[in-house]
Parts: C-alpha cells; sequence; structure tokens
C-alpha cells in the first residue's frame, strides 16, 4: 500500500515513517509540508493514503481534502491531529478516520487496515463543526483526469455558464461544477455579485461605467472585455463602489 | 430513535478513548470552548428524598417548639397528645409546601430570581392557608366542631399564616445565601480554569509529546533536553501563584518554551533577542514573554509555509520594562484568524492589569503584513 505522509513539522513526518516501517507492508511514497503539496503530490505519486496533519500553514488538511475528494479516484485520507476537540466530534460523528498525536503504532495499524474513502459531505459536516471553518484557499479545477489549484486571489472573476462555472484568471479560462451561490457564500468577503451569472472579485475592478446604452458595466484590471451589471445589481454596485478603500 | 444533534456530538465524546497519557493530560486541560455560563439552579430539588426527609424533620423541630411555649393542655387532655396534634397538622402544610414547590419548581427557576423568591413564598403561604382551611373543613366533617366557621376561624389563620411566613422566610434566606455561595464557587471555578488554559495550549502540548516520541528512537539526547524544559515549563505554568521574577529568569523560561518550539518548526523558525542592561531590581510578571512569543509563532510562524524570523527586544528605559516582539504574518489572513489573534492579546492585556493596573500598557501595530506587539511595565511589581 502506497503511503503519502502530510505535515508541517518535520519530525512528526519522520516518527510516521518510522511507525510504518515498523508495521511493514507499507510504502511511503512521498511527504508533504502543506495542503496544496499533498494535492500536488498525490496527483504525481498516486498514493493509496494520505496520513494527513490537519492545521498546517498555507493550505491545512480539510482543505487538502476537499480538493482530492474531486479526483477520479480519490485516495483514503486519515487525519492525524494533536488537538483540535471540535474536528474531533465531528469525525466522529461523521466517521471519518483520524489518529492522536502522539500517535500510536497500533491505532496506526488499526487506521490503515480499516480506512476509507471520505466523502464531500463528510469534510463539509466536519468543516461547519469547526469554530473557524474553512475558507479555500485555491480552487481546484480538473484537467484530463489531473487536478490543478488555481489560488483564490488570482481569481478575476466566476462566471456561471449553464451547467458550470467559469473561473477566470488574468491569463487562463477553467470549468468547475460549482454553483455561484455556494461561492459567493464561502467567498462573499472578496467577491461581489455583480449580475445573477457573477461574481467579480472586488480586488481586480478598476472602475465601473455607464454604457452608450444606459447600463452599467464593471472593467476589470488586466482584461479587455467587460461585464454587465444586471439591473437588480446596480444600486449595490454602487454602494460598493462608494464604499471601497481608496486604495483598494 | 432519532438522537438529537448535541446527544450524538455527546455521545461521541464519550465514544472517544485517550490514551493514558492523554487522559492524564486531558484531565489537567479545560475543554477549548469557553466553560458553560449556565448558572447553577436557585431553588434545590424538593422532590428528593433527602430534602423530604430535612422537611420532615425541620417541621418536627417546629411542632415540639410550639409544643412547649403553648399552655399545657390546650388542645386536648395531655400535652402528649397536643404535640401528635400540632405535629399532623405542621407535617401536613410542610409536606404539601414541598410538593408545590417540587411541580413548580422548574416553572420558578426560570424566572428572575427575586421574582422566583416572591413566588415561592406566595406559594407556601397559599399553601399554608389551603392545609389550615382544610384542617378546619376536617374538623367540621367529623363533628368536632358544629360550624365550618367557628369563632376562632380568622385567630387561627392569622396564628398559621404567621409562623409559615416567619419559617418560611427563614428558609427560603437560607437558599438564597446557599445559592450565592454555590454561584460564587462556580465564577472562581470558571476564573481558575480560564486561567491554566490561557497558559498551557493543548495543540503545544500534544505535538510537543508527539515530537518527543519522534526523537526518542534517533535522538534520546534531544529527547531527554525536551522533557526537562517541558517540566520546567509546565511547573511555571501550573503553579497557582503569579510570581515576580527578575528579568533573567524570566528569559530563561521564554528560552526553554522557544527551544520546543524550534523542535517542532524546524528551520522555519528563526529568533534574535536584543537584551539590554536591566538593573538588578527589575522584575515582571512570571510567564510574560512565553505567551507573547506563543503569540508570534501561532498566528505568524505557524501560518507561514516558508516561516520567518521573530524579532525580541527588551529594553529599559525610563525606569520602565519595555518589550517589542515583531512577526510577520501571513498575507491574506481570514478574518477569523484575527479575532483569535485579538483575543488571545486581550487575555495577556487582562493579565497584566490585574497585575499592575493602569501601569502596565500593552499596544499592537500590524503593517507590511509584520505584527508588532510593545509591552511596557513598570520596574517594580505594583500591585500584588
Amino acid at each position: 500500500m502506497r503511503v503519502l505522509i502530510v505535515d508541517d513539522e518535520k519530525l512528526a513526518r519522520d516518527r510516521l515513517r518510522e511507525l510504518l516501517n515498523d508495521i511493514g507492508g507499507y510504502t511511503v511514497v512521498g511527504e508533504a509540508m502543506n495542503g496544496s503539496e499533498a494535492v500536488e503530490k498525490t496527483a504525481a505519486l498516486n498514493p493509496d493514503v494520505l496520513l494527513m496533519d490537519i492545521r498546517m500553514p498555507g493550505m491545512d488538511g480539510l482543505e487538502a481534502a476537499m480538493h482530492l475528494m474531486g479526483m477520479e479516484n480519490p485516495p483514503s485520507v486519515i487525519f492525524t491531529t494533536a488537538y483540535d476537540q471540535h474536528a474531533l466530534d465531528a469525525f466522529d460523528v461523521n466517521a471519518v478516520d483520524y489518529l492522536l498525536k502522539p500517535i500510536r503504532k497500533d491505532r496506526l495499524a488499526k487506521a490503515l487496515s480499516k480506512a476509507h474513502k471520505l466523502t464531500m459531505k463528510q469534510l463539509a459536516e466536519v468543516n461547519q463543526a469547526r469554530p473557524e471553518p474553512t475558507v479555500r484557499t485555491h480552487i481546484s479545477v480538473h484537467l484530463r483526469g489531473n487536478i490543478r489549484l488555481v489560488p483564490v486571489p488570482e481569481i478575476l472573476y466566476f462566471l456561471a455558464d449553464s451547467k458550470y462555472v467559469v473561473v477566470r484568471t488574468p491569463t487562463e479560462e477553467h470549468l468547475i461544477e460549482d454553483s455561484l451561490v455556494n461561492l459567493e457564500e464561502e467567498f462573499g468577503e472578496r467577491f461581489l455579485r455583480i449580475h445573477r451569472n457573477a461574481l467579480v472579485a472586488t480586488g481586480s475592478i478598476k472602475g465601473i461605467e455607464k454604457s452608450p446604452d444606459g447600463t452599467w458595466q464593471v472593467s476589470l484590471k488586466g482584461l479587455e472585455n467587460k461585464l454587465d451589471v444586471s439591473r437588480r445589481h446596480t444600486a449595490q454596485v454602487r454602494r460598493w463602489a462608494r464604499n471601497r478603500p481608496m486604495n483598494a | 430513535m432519532e438522537l438529537s444533534e448535541k446527544n450524538r456530538l455527546r455521545l461521541a465524546r464519550v465514544k472517544h478513548g485517550f490514551a493514558r497519557i492523554e487522559q492524564r493530560l486531558d484531565a489537567l486541560l479545560p475543554p477549548t470552548e469557553a466553560p458553560s455560563e449556565k448558572n447553577a439552579e436557585f431553588l434545590p430539588n424538593f422532590c428528593t428524598g433527602w430534602v423530604v426527609f430535612n422537611v420532615v424533620v425541620v417541621a418536627e423541630m417546629l411542632a415540639i417548639v410550639i409544643n412547649l411555649v403553648i399552655p399545657r393542655n390546650l388542645l386536648s387532655s395531655s400535652s402528649f397528645q397536643d404535640l401528635l396534634l400540632i405535629s399532623l397538622f405542621i407535617q401536613w402544610v410542610a409536606l404539601a409546601g414541598t410538593t408545590v414547590l417540587c411541580y413548580t419548581r422548574k416553572y420558578l427557576n426560570r424566572l428572575p430570581n427575586l421574582r422566583a423568591l416572591g413566588m415561592a413564598y406566595l406559594l407556601l403561604l397559599l399553601t399554608t392557608f389551603a392545609v389550615s382551611e382544610c384542617a378546619i373543613w376536617l374538623l367540621w366533617l367529623t363533628k368536632k366542631i358544629g360550624t365550618p366557621r367557628p369563632e376562632w376561624y380568622a385567630d387561627f389563620h392569622i396564628l398559621t399564616l404567621t409562623i409559615s411566613a416567619i419559617i418560611n422566610g427563614l428558609l427560603l434566606r437560607f437558599f438564597v445565601a446557599k445559592h450565592e455561595l454555590t454561584q460564587r464557587t462556580l465564577s472562581e471555578t470558571r476564573a481558575k480554569m480560564q486561567a491554566l488554559q490561557s497558559r498551557i495550549r493543548p495543540h503545544f502540548v500534544f505535538n510537543s509529546l508527539n515530537i518527543i516520541a519522534s526523537l526518542t528512537r534517533r535522538e534520546p539526547e534531544k529527547a531527554e533536553a525536551a522533557i526537562e524544559d517541558m517540566a520546567d515549563l509546565f511547573r511555571m505554568m501550573l503553579s497557582e501563584d503569579e510570581t515576580l521574577v527578575p528579568v533573567k529568569n524570566e528569559i530563561d523560561v521564554a528560552n526553554k518554551y522557544l527551544a520546543l518550539e524550534a523542535l517542532r518548526l524546524d528551520n522555519r523558525l528563526t529568533v534574535n533577542w536584543d537584551v539590554g542592561k536591566f538593573p538588578r531590581k527589575a522584575v515582571m510578571p512570571v510567564l510574560t514573554l512565553q505567551p507573547l512569543l506563543e503569540n508570534a509563532i501561532r498566528h505568524g510562524i505557524e501560518e507561514l509555509p516558508a516561516g520567518g524570523v521573530v524579532d525580541v527586544r527588551l529594553w529599559d528605559e525610563n525606569d520602565k520594562i519595555h518589550i517589542r516582539i515583531t512577526n510577520p504574518v501571513p498575507k491574506t489572513r481570514a478574518k477569523l484568524t484575527k479575532t483569535s489573534h485579538v483575543q488571545s492579546l486581550e487575555n495577556i492585556r487582562r493579565r497584566f492589569h490585574s497585575h499592575y493596573g493602569d501601569l502596565a500598557t500593552l499596544t499592537d501595530s500590524e503593517e507590511n503584513d509584520h505584527f508588532t506587539v510593545t509591552v511596557v511595565l513598570p520596574t517594580r511589581g505594583g500591585n500584588p
């Protein structure tokens, strides 16, 4: 069985490696220091199971697991944690595998032998149970079975297009399966709804202009084309424009 | 059967099997959330056998006292029969009152304390009146008296109600005092738990133990040193009294803490010390630096994949101890992370306030992805 170890602490990774060695029958295919590295290495190394810390800098373990679950054949995930009472309660309720640090050999062996795949629903419930639910730092995009992470600060806008949502960065366009309602709920702090089908990153708005036919349009930094503001959202967009900080 | 969400969580918590050492530590460490704010119930449970027994005993004593003060053979031919009659009546009143409070307690405890008290008092007086009335009717029905309104009717009610008013007043006063005592004990325990928790962070404890477990195999000497550091730190954190220690000692403690964090964070953590000269009399509360450094690591270095440098400067100026700690923070910090950061600074500020009143200051600022906290303390210990 191929194992990927994910923890930001080197000595914690060493310990897992040694315990796996003691148990035998497992191959450590790699190590990652944070969530985004874990996603990249999973795509590259194709492990069967991840031993992953929850609290990590950059992207945490829960977010990494959410991205992984979108893969075609996701690995099993066993979370490791020192102390996170809220997450642990939710793990128990949702039957998610986890190990408490300091990690014990017998527990590790048992968890590995019965490791099973997570579902998005489990993860969402665990996340909601925490006092500070994780807001994704990246959006995962699936390209021909591969996984790509797009950092949220790079995203200019989300545009709903029938079944999919277009994710636009200064250089690329991707399609994801999600709903604008969910995205707005999660990233509402950084994005502004300007149309029934469009969420725009407030940081990327260059200006708001009135077109000759009387409708309003938003121009974005680094993009030629402008986005329409629907009549229903005009008041809200103009209110935002009036209150925006000068340096934004 | 559908279990409520809360019960499911509770069940899950119960099912949770911790290893032995973790269990011991858990006994020391309170849960992360603030202890429940629910107050102790104002009125005790009157439905228990123990309370009923107590009521019976008190009522009987009252009966004996009354029997001692009334003229001999007032009610019947012997004073023993008098006692029986008085006891019978008082036990009726007492048990009826207990029953009434037993059934209305749930409702009364929902009221504000003063109104619950008033209602309980009123209910007890009403019960007394009702039992007295019943007693008269019983006498009339058993043909002991000729009319349900004998000439002593008013006197009897006034007598029973007066006695009931006095005894129940005393009783309720006792409950108020007992309630206040429970409340005070509760809030003291809560404060102690919070103080302890602000000093020991479970996340740090268990991560350190995991690291030590890892070191024991390959580098036993390092593991040994780590355990010693941890023991010293815990001794400080668990001590009840907040003593004032020389600046140098406090720096020693901080270094022990940093040694443990350095094991954990490896090359991600660098600390630059710049310590000025201090007069020998300069003291500060024990564990002043450690929580400030813990904040710098928890909300700064730990959140950065590449880590960073924590700058610590201590200097003496105008006979005051100045501490300035600067650490890098992630560029885009979630709003909630900031809230918990602010919260932990607030805890530290409160501690300084309890030591020095307004003589100590703690200020913080964030600029260019760097967070700085500056503390100014009097050189001598302020209020003990």
